[in-house]
């Protein structure tokens, strides 16, 4: 890993930080329940991606099971919070 | 000839849900990019002909992943998929493209 | 020339990360942000995904790597569904 793949392994960490501060700030600011759901949703991704990212960094295949279940488990959740909110009364 | 048709007919849906992917991800890039947006969102309601389960999941993914539509809800009564579309103004362009998709479909569970 | 590759992949998922979260931003509507969310964040997950299975060159991670593809661009339209059927009740409520 030298010159220019570093450069644009640590630049894609930063256009993830980016993302994440904007997905934060439509989850403080939405003005709908479900806004919140859909940007907790991409919060999620921001994170597998975050996971993947680190795992080239670090060298090790293992963390690529964080993300099969994580990945699993936000989609589980994001159904759940919709079906929950359909039900209220 | 027969057992050989198979995988042909998946390979080319593939390929086409591919191509399909990535073309709706400039779109989507395209529009996001630029300081002027041009979309003109809407809602439309689609007949369907398929009538097996598996092939409306098809339909519904394929539907939410080809450029500018997604699919919303699905009445049992009507027989159709509520869409919403994000660029045509004019709702016969979103109904014949659903429509080639169809006929996507129908010809892969023959 | 290999890990150059896998770095340009690993770039452009993550700016079709951003993308989406631009457009999370951006859009008016809850309906039209969840066309960014669903496609731009399923595509750059592919293509981060595809450059690590570059980068590792093992079967143990290809496969896992198909597993979880298959895996996002399945249940991706449907919690987007699954969303926009709960605001569609909620609205036809009020």
């Amino acid at each position: 890993m030298e010159g220019l793949s570093e450069i644009l392994i640590y630049s894609s960490f930063l256009l993830l930080i980016i993302a994440l501060v904007l997905a934060f700030f439509r989850l403080a600011k939405g003005p709908s329940v479900h806004d919140r759901i859909a940007s907790l949703d991409l919060i999620a991704s921001i994170v597998m991606g975050f996971i993947l990212l680190y795992s080239v960094l670090i060298k090790n295949a293992l963390y690529i099971d964080i993300v099969l279940v994580m990945s699993l488990i936000s989609f589980v959740g994001t159904v759940a919070i919709s079906t929950y909110l359909k039900q209220k009364p | 000839m027969k057992i050989l048709s198979i995988p042909y007919k998946l390979l080319t849906f593939l390929l086409y849900y591919l191509f399909k992917v990535i073309q709706s991800n400039i779109y989507i890039a395209y529009d996001i990019l630029t300081p002027k947006m041009h979309t003109n969102p809407g809602y439309v309601w689609v007949p369907i002909r398929i009538n097996s389960k598996f092939g409306l999941l098809f339909l519904s993914n394929l539907i939410s992943m080809t450029p500018g539509t997604l699919s919303i809800d699905y009445s049992e009564k009507k027989n159709a998929l509520l869409v919403h579309y994000l660029y045509d103004s004019k709702e016969h362009i979103v109904l014949t493209d659903i429509e080639r998709i169809q006929n996507k479909i129908i010809a892969l569970f023959k | 020339m290999n890990i150059l590759l896998v770095s340009i992949l690993l770039f452009f998922g993550s700016v079709f990360i951003l993308i989406a979260s631009i457009g999370l931003v951006r859009f008016k509507d809850l309906y039209s942000r969840m066309h960014a969310t669903t496609k731009a964040t399923s595509f750059g997950i592919l293509l981060l995904l595809l450059g690590i299975s570059i980068y590792f060159n093992s079967w143990n991670v290809a496969i896992k790597v198909v597993l979880i593809i298959n895996l996002i661009y399945f249940t991706a339209p449907l919690a987007a569904h699954s969303i926009a059927k709960s605001y569609e009740d909620k609205k036809d409520k009020e």
